[in-house]
């Protein structure tokens, strides 16, 4: 691992999305447009839960399907990079696999934690309290650190399946419209446990609701979740760089 | 930091690791490539000497992309072996890495960095001195009077500003073996006659250049030793004064006539 090589890969990647006027307006102005037309819309409605408005049955969700979106986003990186050549090239520099994977997971997971800080942000300023204090909110964004780390690995597998960043669009919405229905904030019913129990978001939404609604956070649910999701994740992230490795440069 | 990188550098930078055998930067023996239905490459075999530029010229399609992706490990070999810098690339590619720059035929640059800012990535890529790569930098653009349109995002660049930039990302390293494939397709005139110069001027920075082309004028321009390669197969080599005296023509277009009958440039 070689600390220059790395500090200047995430550097390139982040003017990708600095200089790229439609990457930033996705990355920044998606999870406050989200959240504020949720609050907007779902503030005053009642929901199952006693006592609590839709909204705020939807906040735990909403920090979901932020790392969701981030499988799009990597998937038509690596596949744009892909068709300029460009991963060929960095392949014939020194750069080894790890450091070039690496220095990805460190941007992208740190895009998308930025992007659910944007959606606690707007939530807070729409009036949304969350229970657990300091150690809880540190505890949820460890959640979604590991979702992004999952939603990384899906946008890898997603470039490797894809031949070209068009098709890694439309490949991506594969891994993310099941997160999104059965893994956020829509309600599960006894149809779509089954598929829900294979959704990474699907325990972190429900750590994350069980952290804010002030469950206390030694209760052995919300570290059951983190277990799951940890390994799901670590699974894909192996899987991903494994694929893409053996059959994504080309 | 710093130092410590300095140190990694003293120990594993190219100086350290190139080590051609008995003044032969690369040696290719019986190469074959197939791929599902072509066979790209078909026996190959020849050797470069050091410092020299070395072209391997033939029509498009003839097999110049393949063989040079199979010398820089991006494609394996059916069967054969090569060496660069006296490695085998099966085995010790790792090595080859730190002292080869590759040209690729199609311009590979990020469109949103400035043409500075791609040849600096691949300078930090194989982890160059800061200072050390501010220097190179600097004076690759000098040398293809490119200083002023550096500073702009390449987004905006002519497909034959592309292609200078996209040469001097493969030198920001000062690498021992240099590979260019097809440095000067889609350039002016004018620019490929400066882009000639710069490349002819690699070889007295000791420098072995693989250039491979299907512009006639540039192979007998440049090279010290052209192989002519058709269907994969070497058909002729030697420098172009030989091989015009030997096959009692011009130029190395009659000669390629002489032997195949067809013309390079046909169809393409
Ligand atoms: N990945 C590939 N799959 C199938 N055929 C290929 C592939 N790459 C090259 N070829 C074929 O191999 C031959 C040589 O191609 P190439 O090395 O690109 O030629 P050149 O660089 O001399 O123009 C051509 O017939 C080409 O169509
Ligand atoms: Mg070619």
């Amino acid at each position: 691992m070689n600390v220059q090589r790395i500090s200047a890969l995430v550097k390139m990647e982040l003017k990708k999305i600095i200089r790229e006027p439609a990457y930033l307006f996705m990355m920044l102005l998606f999870p406050l447009v989200l959240t504020l037309s949720f609050g907007l819309g779902f503030a005053t409605m009642p929901s199952a839960v006693p006592g609590k408005t839709q909204f705020e049955f939807m906040v735990p969700g909403l920090f979901g399907y932020a790392c969701i979106f981030i499988i799009m986003s990597v998937a038509q990186a690596f596949s744009d990079d892909r068709e300029q050549g460009l991963l060929k090239r960095i392949n014939v520099t020194p750069t080894t696999s790890g450091e070039f994977m690496g220095s990805n997971l460190i941007t992208y997971t740190s895009l998308s934690v930025l992007q659910v800080a944007i959606v606690a942000i707007s939530a807070f300023l729409m009036g949304y309290r969350a229970q657990g204090g300091v150690a809880g909110l540190i505890l949820a964004f460890l959640f979604v650190m590991i979702l992004s780390l999952c939603s990384v690995g899906l946008g890898l597998i997603t470039a490797t399946i894809a031949k070209s960043s068009e098709a890694a669009t439309g490949i991506s919405f594969i891994f993310i419209l099941p997160q999104m229905f059965f893994g956020t904030f829509i309600p599960i019913n006894e149809t779509t446990r089954p598929i829900a129990m294979f959704l990474p978001s699907y325990y972190v939404t429900d750590a994350i609701t069980m952290i804010f609604n002030g469950v206390a956070l030694t209760d052995l649910n919300i570290w059951f979740d983190l277990i799951v999701v940890l390994v799901i994740s670590l699974v894909i992230v192996i899987v991903g760089i494994g694929l893409f490795k053996r059959y994504g440069k080309a | 930091m710093h130092a410590k990188i300095k140190k990694s550098r003293a120990t594993d930078g190219p100086e350290d690791v190139y080590d051609p055998e008995h003044g032969k930067a690369i040696i290719i023996k019986n190469l074959v490539k197939k791929f599902e239905d072509v066979t790209a490459v078909n026996d190959l075999s020849f050797e470069v000497k050091e410092g020299q530029i070395f072209g391997l010229l033939g029509p498009n399609g003839a097999g110049k992309t393949t063989t040079i992706n199979m010398m820089i490990g991006l494609l394996k070999p059916t069967s054969g072996n090569i060496y660069v810098g006296g490695y085998n690339v099966k085995k010790s590619l790792k090595s080859i890495k730190k002292f080869i720059g590759v040209c690729p035929q199609d311009a590979a640059i990020y469109k949103f960095l400035t043409g500075r800012e791609n040849i600096e990535l691949f300078g930090n890529l194989h982890a160059m001195d800061k200072k050390e790569l501010k220097q190179r930098v600097d004076e690759l653009l000098k040398a293809v009077t490119f200083t002023e349109a550096s500073k702009r995002k390449a987004k905006g660049y002519s497909g034959g500003m592309l292609r200078q930039i996209n040469l001097l990302m493969a030198l920001v390293n000062n690498p021992y073996i240099v590979f260019l494939d097809e440095p000067t397709v889609g350039m002016d005139p004018r620019a490929r006659r400066k882009t000639w110069d710069f490349i002819g001027a690699l070889k007295e920075q000791n420098k072995t250049v693989i250039l491979t082309t299907h512009y006639i004028e540039e192979a007998e321009a440049l090279s010290d030793t052209v192989a002519i390669i058709d269907y994969g197969e070497l058909i002729a080599m030697g420098s172009p004064k030989e091989l015009m005296e030997k096959y009692e023509s011009k130029n190395l277009e009659k000669v390629f006539m002489k032997i195949t009958g067809r013309r390079i440039m046909e169809g393409a």
